[in-house]
């Protein structure tokens, strides 16, 4: 059986390696560009669908389209209306009782079409609030609750000298607003910094942010009345007479240093502190500010999203695939959707989140269900720079009714994760302790722009029970870690039928709490196949000579190195994406230890024209750094 | 031999000249100075009002004393003026009509000046006597031609090669009759050869009118209608139109200028590779590793684009003794020092002014560049107080660096409105930003900005709508900027109260927009559009269960016309009140303001600007 067993594996090595096409996203949910007439530019800021199946959509430049046959049935195009224009800068759309409610920059407005000619003729401000006029105070929403009220979310400004720091100038920045369909605003939640996503599942509010100052990752929150999710902006205003939050900020900045550094009569942008000792973590700050609220999950930044945005349930009862229920979030950045699978566990949510489908022409903002169960992707990068090469763009995902071999979802158990997958698993490979890794790990909480992952820990994986159906593996984890992010990778897993390997064989659950329960006994896990027995069985690969210090990798030497360490989330050879492309990077002349030194400490002041800075890595092992460094600067032709 | 004429000219009327810094010449008007004699329609006076509804040309004669009935009002004049100085004011007659040519000549020339025009008239400014910018009373012209105030009027010569069908200004940027305008023109005369042969064509650097480019690097190749005389000359006197109608003019300004004599000669370099951090380190270089000589400023002997100091050594050859700009652009860090001075430092630029005589004057210049993601360049200019800025490098040393965004310009399309929200900075002043305003751009060119937090009108323009691009491009800012001649109004709310916006309506019909909004919770309805000639800004606005009084306008001076309108601030536009209630202006510190009492009738009134 063992060597049967052998023979598979070497099958499908050898099938790997003779080039046979692997399954791809674009197999199971292919991407559809949805025609646009000539000169329609939409770089898209809200997005609904109708009761009657027409699109609304809203845009950057402040039109509001309305899109009838957007499935293109009849072999037609669809046909676009302009509903609303002059809006400013609208970043959400909703409907409701026939009428369209969009945040502009500075007010919720409700479009209401009187005269019944598909044209909006009353622009009614519902409710409107202060801005300083940064540019980086954008508003976003809304999204409804059954009652019709609204939540809104606001943006920080940042400081004028200090460019880098989220500033609340006025009232409600860094908030989250709740407003009455009359109008009435409560204040509801604040530690908001860019909370470009925002998204109601079960009637619960739901949040998400991206890297920045104070937010060491992107994650999703659960946003409750009174909920301080992190960044300390929006305390400027908890002493207001409405507002739920009691954290006074003079006491958090006291208790946590907001590192306003000056040197020479300039500010100086605080950095990450390498080799910190125990570094804050929100859970530590937790400790001291009972509100502040922990992201349900984490999106660990450059892996799944740099800069977060929709959060939509799947409530097509299957139409879309097999994860209805679960919850799919956009990316801005890296032009992604990823897929969430939250569970409650001691009365707070908690979950997993995956990769789902990447290849969105631009930066994937918004998404609504069709009423045919199929995605549609809202585009706009708006001058951050996305892995998607254009600046907009309005697509649609469509099952194709072949279901991929992926975790459904991986929920905690007392003792370890279980895992159900969409398809049986072969027995052997899921019964094998050794098929799965993972590690877990942690962000620091301070006013640096983003965090390193901290405290990394491989998962001591002490074996696994593999369910009748083949459907199910628990997974049973010495070394778990309560509100560490609990990377979870199933690089030796495949499907019973078909030998297929996880289309996305990484999970990341956020282990806020560890369930109660009963844990399984040593005698109903599969161990570990004993070493000796497979040492025999495998041939030693020939030990490779010893490779000089010096030797540069080639290009698909290195490419695994680059994806381990998530520099290919921003970086490409030759195009620029997130970050500069390598062969710009060379251009530079960095001396190999020079560029080293940047991966762990990077200075974005060096590359002016890039949105987005890059964060601090100082994860990724000296000696693959060293590698990349080395790679890189082989891309420089003759000097 | 052409600047000795200038100066000598300029000695002869300094009396009527207040010579300000940097070369700057004001005609101050207290006596005829400066102007060649003319039939007396000219005239300096102390104050000039123009009736805007009244055509120049066309006023109903004056009856004489004899035939005047007791009590019978005289009718209304189109000008009128009182005695004083610093005002220049042409009122031609039959007999009185001439042109008015100044006494000093002039090659290139920096013009700013403030011109009224009555209703219905027409003049001109010729450059050098031989270029005429037309001024007329244009206001409200939709489509201007070379006609209209600001245009480069055509000639009528006949043989093709003669033949100069004149230029049309970009926009109309006219104001409304009896309205002070302000025209400021950069002017390059022709140039000739030795043999006085043309070998560059007069030229209009740029000009603009009331704030409004007319016209951008625009070449006049020949001259136009009615010169002085029929041929192109280094230097000729201005002449200003006096035979077509009644025009003013005060803050008479200008600078004459002439191509820099200067030359950086003897150029010798030396090359430093490596990353030296500071001045003291770059300073502090030594054992060059290449050096040489230059005829022309060039960083290129660097070899290479960062890691390097330069140091530049050589002659600087002047022929006049005066003030010199010197002004450095280059990526890194720099210095200049002149005759051992230090002239100025900097990162990426420097600027200095100092004062030096004819002849040899030694130069050193220190360039050195660690920081990798700038690009290398270097450039140095310089320019005197009446020299034009001339680089002292190579043209590959400092590429000419322009934005290729394409701009966003936003249009009403077919017949309806175009509304956009975006922040308005008042009066281009970034610390003055409206956040919750919205332009609206009719078809027919008149266009404004309306406050939605204050429930007011914040600024009317005629021509084009709005350019987005600030808004639009990359991340943008949020704002856009109005196109167009554009008249700001006053900040803050027209009632006293808490304003709450409730947003807007639009009429389905003509896609107007009626602003609603509650003052302490009481609705107000505003609506602002064009009058039926599509020349003033028509607002109405019902005040329901208001009470109180309605501001009009703000300025720091206010007055009503003998036909009823009011002047705002420095002639700067009218209000026409349409309404019934009773203005009054009331006093507010430096500011007046023009106040309407709030009855049960809706507030009604004309912006003419």
């Amino acid at each position: 059986m063992k060597n049967l067993n052998y023979l598979a594996f070497a099958c499908l090595s050898l099938i790997s390696f003779l080039g046979y096409a692997q399954p791809v996203e674009e197999d199971y949910y292919p991407i559809v560009t949805i025609p646009a007439p000539e000169g329609v530019l939409l770089e898209v800021g809200g997005l609904t669908t109708l009761p009657d199946g027409r699109i609304g959509l809203s845009t950057r430049r402040g039109d509001v389209w309305v899109i009838e046959n957007p499935y293109m049935i009849n072999g037609e195009v669809p046909r676009f209306t302009l509903f609303a224009s002059g809006l400013h800068e609208s970043l959400g759309l909703a409907y409701y009782q026939n009428a369209f409610y969009s945040a502009q920059r500075g007010e919720l407005t409700k479009l209401v079409d009187r005269s019944g000619d598909g044209r909006a003729d009353v622009y009614e401000t519902i409710f409107s609030w202060p801005l300083s006029g940064h540019y980086h105070e954008y508003s976003f929403g809304p999204k409804m609750d059954n009652e019709g009220n609204m939540y809104v979310t606001a943006n920080v400004a940042f400081g004028d000298e200090e460019w880098w720091r989220g500033e609340s100038r006025v009232k409600w920045r860094g908030w989250t607003m709740k407003i009455s369909p009359d109008g009435e605003m409560t204040p509801w939640a604040t530690g908001m910094r860019s909370p470009c996503g925002i998204g109601m599942i079960d009637g619960e509010l739901f949040y998400d942010d991206n890297q920045g100052d104070w937010i060491g990752s992107g994650a999703i929150w659960h946003v409750k009345q009174g909920s301080f999710t992190g960044h300390p902006a929006g305390l400027r205003w908890a002493d207001e007479a409405n507002s739920p939050i009691e954290v006074n900020q003079e006491t958090f900045y006291n208790t946590f240093d907001e590192r306003r550094i000056r040197k020479d009569g300039r500010a100086v942008k605080p950095a990450n502190i390498q080799d910190e000792e125990n570094p804050l973590t929100m859970v530590k700050a937790k400790e001291t500010f009972p509100e502040i609220t922990l992201p349900a999950v984490w999106l660990p930044h450059a892996i799944l999203g740099v800069s977060n945005s929709e959060i939509l349930k799947d409530e097509t009862g299957g139409d879309f695939g097999p994860f209805a229920g679960q919850v799919f979030v956009g990316d801005q950045g890296q032009s992604k959707i990823m897929r969430v699978v939250l569970e409650e566990v001691n009365g707070e949510f908690q979950g997993v989140a995956f990769d789902f489908r990447e290849n969105f022409q631009s930066g994937v903002l918004r998404m609504t269900f069709g009423k045919d169960g199929s995605l549609f992707v809202g585009e706009t990068n708006r001058g951050w720079g996305s892995a998607g090469p254009e600046n907009s763009g309005f697509e649609r995902v469509v099952w194709s009714g072949k279901v991929p071999m992926e975790m459904k979802t991986i929920k905690a158990m007392p003792d370890g994760f279980e895992i159900e997958f969409t398809k049986p698993v072969d027995m052997a490979s899921a019964m094998n302790p050794d098929s799965y890794q993972g590690q877990s790990f942690t962000y620091k909480y301070h006013s640096v722009y983003g965090s390193p992952t901290i405290e990394n820990e491989p998962l001591e994986i002490r074996g696994v029970k593999v369910s009748d159906d083949g459907l199910k593996v628990r997974l049973v984890v010495d070394n778990l870690r309560q509100y560490f992010i609990h990377e979870i990778n199933t690089p030796g897993i495949k499907s019973a039928e078909g030998d297929l390997p996880v289309l996305h064989p990484r999970g990341y659950y956020t282990l806020n709490n560890i369930p109660e329960g009963a844990k399984l006994n040593d005698s109903e896990l599969s161990k570990r196949p004993k070493k000796t027995a497979q040492a025999k069985s495998i041939k030693a690969p020939k030990p490779q000579p010893m490779r000089a210090q010096n030797e540069v990798l080639s290009y698909e030497q290195v490419m695994p190195l680059l994806q381990k360490n998530t520099c290919t989330a921003c970086h490409k050879v030759n195009d620029k994406v997130v970050g500069p492309p390598f062969a710009e990077i060379a251009k530079r002349r960095y001396s190999n230890k020079r560029i080293v030194e940047l991966i762990y400490s990077p200075e974005p002041q060096n590359w002016p024209n890039y949105a987005t800075p890059m964060a601090p890595m100082p994860q990724v092992p000296k000696e693959e750094a060293e590698k990349i460094a080395a790679w890189i600067n082989s891309l420089r032709s003759g000097d | 031999m052409r600047k000795m004429i200038g100066l000598c000219v300029l000695s002869i009327w300094s009396l009527a000249v207040a010579a300000q810094g940097g070369g700057t010449k004001t005609l101050t008007f207290q006596t005829m100075e400066g102007f060649q004699k003319q039939a007396g329609n000219w005239q300096v006076v102390g104050e000039v009002e123009m009736n805007p509804n009244v055509d120049v040309h066309h006023q109903e004669p004056v009856e004489t004393k004899k035939k005047k009935k007791k009590n019978q009002p005289e009718p209304p004049k189109a000008v009128t003026t009182e005695p004083g100085t610093g005002i220049l004011v042409n009122l031609p007659t039959n007999d009185k009509k001439s042109n008015l040519l100044t006494t000093w000549e002039h090659g290139d020339i920096e013009l700013d000046v403030e011109v009224m025009l009555p209703k219905g008239s027409n003049s001109g400014l010729y450059l050098q006597g031989r270029y005429e910018v037309q001024l007329y009373d244009s206001w409200g012209v939709k489509n201007p031609a070379f006609s209209d105030i600001g245009g480069i009027y055509r000639n009528w010569e006949s043989a093709p090669e003669k033949s100069y069908m004149g230029k049309a200004p970009l926009t109309n940027a006219a104001k409304a009759p009896g309205l002070w305008q302000h025209l400021v023109i950069s002017f390059r005369a022709p140039k000739f050869d030795a043999q006085g042969n043309k070998i560059a064509n007069a030229r209009i650097v740029k000009a603009s009118l009331n704030g409004v480019t007319i016209h951008e690097n625009l070449e006049i190749p020949l001259p136009t209608g009615g010169p002085v005389q029929n041929n192109e000359v280094a230097m000729g006197p201005i002449l200003i139109q006096g035979d077509h109608g009644a025009v003013a003019f005060r803050n008479f300004k200008y600078k004459l200028m002439h191509d820099l004599d200067a030359e950086l000669t003897d150029v010798n370099y030396e090359v430093f590779h490596g990353d030296y951090e500071s001045y003291e380190l770059a300073e502090k270089a030594t054992n060059a590793d290449i050096s040489g000589k230059q005829d022309l400023l060039n960083y290129d002997i660097a070899e290479r684009d960062n890691g390097f100091v330069i140091k530049y050594t050589g002659t600087l050859k002047l022929a006049e003794t005066t003030d010199y700009t010197f002004r450095g652009s280059f990526g890194g860090q720099a210095w200049l020092k002149v005759d051992g001075e230090e002239v100025g430092r900097g990162w990426r630029g420097l600027s200095g002014t100092k004062k030096l005589s004819a002849g040899d004057h030694k130069v050193e210049i220190m360039y050195f560049k660690t920081r990798s993601w700038v690009d290398p360049y270097f450039g140095l200019f310089l320019s005197s107080s009446n020299g034009h800025e001339k680089a002292l490098h190579a043209m590959s040393s400092h590429p000419v660096n322009v934005s290729s965004v394409a701009p966003i310009f936003i249009k009403p399309q077919g017949n309806q409105p175009r509304l956009l929200r975006a922040f308005l900075d008042f009066e281009g002043d970034r610390s003055r930003r409206i956040t919750h305003s919205i332009g609206v751009g009719i078809p027919s060119g008149i266009n404004y900005v309306y406050d939605l937090a204050s429930g007011n009108l914040a600024c009317v323009w005629k021509g084009d709508f709005v350019n987005a691009t600030p808004m639009w491009h990359d991340r943008g800012d949020g704002s856009f900027r109005p196109l167009g001649m554009i008249q700001y109004l006053y900040e803050g709310s027209s009632v006293t109260g808490s304003v709450k916006s409730k947003g807007y309506t639009l009429d389905t019909k003509t896609g107007l927009p009626t602003f609603i909004y509650e003052v302490d919770g009481k609705e107000v309805q505003d609506k602002v559009y064009p009058d039926a000639d599509d020349t003033k800004v028509i607002r109405e606005v019902s005040l329901g269960e208001v009470t109180g009084s309605f501001e009009v306008a703000e300025a720091a001076s206010i007055y009503q016309m003998d036909n009823g309108m009011y002047v705002i601030g420095d002639k700067d536009y009218y209000i026409e009140i349409l309404s019934g209630q009773t203005p009054q202006i009331v006093k507010d510190g430096s500011k007046s303001k023009l106040m309407l009492p709030i009855d049960a009738n809706p507030v009604k009134y004309s912006i003419i600007w």
